[in-house]
């Protein structure tokens, strides 16, 4: 392995433990199945499938070429990529390569839509072909964790948080969420997402948050209400939406640690 | 005078000839406050539907119950207040009851089970826990929170503050409100009970003329802390909470004079089933050492016995509350669709 793969192993591995911490509720567009829960199993299929949907997006890439826009069927891209179970193992264990996998199929299926040259389409094709292997890897490396206990079951229903940690976790599983909605096109989705995270979520939160530090929670109601939303409405490049988010995350993680700071100097109730 | 200086100058005895329509006995009461101490130890299994609310704080209560009482199992399922209101609603048509008790953040989704017929009745001595006007038979408030105005004084200077709720519209104030807020929405039926339909849906047209809109009621204090609003509509513990997290918060809170904009509201706990352990599971919540935590940490309004109220709020004796039964605030429909037909919602 190069040292370039090596380094992004390592960023997919921390990553992956990252997401493993957090208590992940799936909520997939379609049902969610058990298989998600049995990753090792599942691997040589979620490979078939990458191999499959590859071959798919070969083929329509090869009719643009000979026979142009409306002979490749350009919808077709996204249809096959929802009949894939690995769609749903990805989604629950690493949705920032989820998310990229959106941009990867949009990007072949703009590209013809658009009329652009077959080399333009081939280059969108490599990035797709580069976002499926690397998500096939993240999930791979999952399917370890996994059978090691340490990845965290996945909920195939919506749990509810017992405390304002298991919260913030969740808020951060959701914004990730947002990001691939987002490059899913599905913009009206992803602005209820983030005002549902806000509601059911946030909101549970930031009582006990702003008598800690009211600007960290004064900053956070505006990337809710305000910046993200208006973002995404303004359709704004899915690299910036996720730079928002980035940002969001980091100071979700702040007041993880505050709240966790809180919690070792908590007084005891009786 | 303004209300400020009202709250201010009230005593108790000034209080009670300030409003001689309230009973006396509900300012000398003999309520006691009952420890955590004096209480049974809790043995067996129960479960408890919890509305969502305060954090871990609630969750801190229960792990501490359950720590003191280790022969006691107790199952929890968390939700929406509202959502687990109509699951025990919808459980119970279909002839099922599976929680033993109820935690719920509001008392309109107590009411709403209670009124069922679903709630069992509580004995006489947690009923005299509390005062008259929070005693019901079926069903303990746990803690209770204000309905108040929070303002900027920079902003708001020496102008007189409205001491009613329905002037509020008429004031040259900028105002910030949260229609959406589930506590907003019980503080309109609370207007709707008091002033009838016609006046609050002019209220609520003319406030919507006036108010910038917020997603939250936290969002609306820290508007009014910024500057952006020079007064709010909102429970009390966020502007406890924003001044904790920053001191120097240029945030007062005023109150108005016995109308809904002063609803007390309380979060409250129902026994499902007949079960010594359940009621004694409530005197638990009802504890002074429960009560107090909820007060220091959650800066919430201690119902039970008698213990003081968090720093920077005026006991209950000190302000002046509509009269309302709090069951009455269970049925928000007609309110819904009175906040819809006024176009707010």
């Amino acid at each position: 392995m190069n040292p370039v793969s090596k380094k992004c192993m390592k960023l997919l591995q921390s990553a992956i433990v990252c997401t493993a911490l957090f208590s992940v509720t799936a909520q997939a567009n379609g049902p969610i199945g058990d298989h998600v829960n049995h990753l090792t199993d599942n691997l040589p299929t979620y490979e078939k499938e990458v191999h499959w949907l590859l071959e798919k997006v070969d083929g329509i890439v090869a009719r643009y070429e000979e026979k142009g826009a409306k002979a490749a069927h350009s919808d077709a891209i996204v249809e096959h990529w929802e009949d894939v179970k690995f769609h749903s193992a990805i989604e629950s264990n690493y949705v920032l390569i989820y998310a990229s996998i959106w941009q990867g199929l949009f990007g072949v299926k703009e590209a013809i839509d658009n009329g652009l040259p077959a080399s333009a389409v081939k280059n969108e094709r490599e990035k797709l072909s580069q976002s499926l292997w690397q998500a096939l890897g993240a999930v791979k490396m999952a399917a370890t964790f996994q059978d090691k206990g340490l990845l965290a079951q996945v909920q195939t229903r919506e749990g509810a948080p017992s405390n304002s940690l298991e919260a913030l976790d969740q808020i951060n599983v959701q914004l990730n969420r947002v990001v691939a909605k987002y490059a899913e096109k599905l913009n009206d989705t992803s602005v209820k997402m983030v005002a549902e995270t806000y509601l059911n979520l946030f909101e549970g939160v930031e009582g006990e948050l702003i008598a800690l530090d009211a600007n960290l929670v004064e900053d956070l109601e505006k990337d809710f209400n305000v910046t993200l939303p208006k973002a995404i409405k303004a359709n704004a490049s899915v690299g910036q939406v996720r730079e928002i988010i980035a940002a969001m995350t980091s100071k979700i993680n702040k007041a993880s640690a505050l709240l966790k700071e809180k919690a070792n100097n908590k007084k005891d109730v009786f | 005078m303004q209300r400020r200086t009202f709250i201010q100058a009230l005593s108790l005895a000034g209080l009670a000839a300030a409003f001689p329509s309230m009973s006396l006995s509900a300012f000398a009461s003999a309520r006691q406050n009952v420890s955590v101490n004096d209480l049974p130890k809790l043995e067996g299994e129960l479960t408890l539907y919890l509305g969502r609310g305060e954090g871990g704080l609630y969750e801190d209560v229960l792990n501490a119950i359950k720590k003191r009482n280790p022969n006691f199992k107790l199952n929890i399922r968390r939700g929406p207040t509202a959502a687990l209101a109509n699951t025990i609603l919808a459980e119970a048509k279909a002839g099922i009851t599976r929680a033993d008790l109820f935690w719920a953040v509001d008392s309109g989704a107590i009411a709403q089970v209670a009124n069922a017929g679903l709630a069992n009745a509580l004995p006489q001595d947690i009923k005299e826990q509390f005062k008259p006007q929070f005693q019901f038979n079926n069903w303990a408030p746990v803690s209770g929170r204000i309905r108040t105005m929070p303002y900027n004084p920079k902003k708001v200077g020496n102008k007189p503050l409205p001491t009613s709720i329905m002037d509020l519209p008429n004031s040259d104030f900028r105002i910030a409100w949260a229609p959406s807020y589930a506590s907003f929405q019980s503080f309109v039926t609370a207007m709707r009970l008091t002033e009838g339909d016609a006046a609050t849906t002019q209220w609520l047209k003319a406030m919507k003329r006036k108010a910038r809109k917020y997603a939250g009621e936290l969002g609306v204090v820290m508007a009014v802390e910024r500057g952006e609003a020079d007064i709010g509509l909102a429970n009390h513990y966020y502007t406890l909470r924003l001044k904790s997290g920053k001191p120097d918060a240029n945030l007062k809170l005023a109150f108005t004079n016995n109308d809904a904009g002063c609803l007390v509201n309380a979060s409250g706990v129902i026994a499902l089933k007949e079960s010594k352990t359940a009621i004694d599971f409530i005197r638990y919540l009802l504890s002074s050492e429960v009560q107090s935590y909820l007060s220091s940490e959650a800066y919430e309004i201690p119902l039970a016995g008698i213990n003081p109220p968090p720093k920077g709020i005026p006991s209950l004796d000190e302000i002046s509350p509509p009269k309302i039964d709090l069951t009455q605030l269970a049925d928000l429909r007609p309110t819904l669709n009175l906040m819809r037909k006024a176009g707010v919602l």
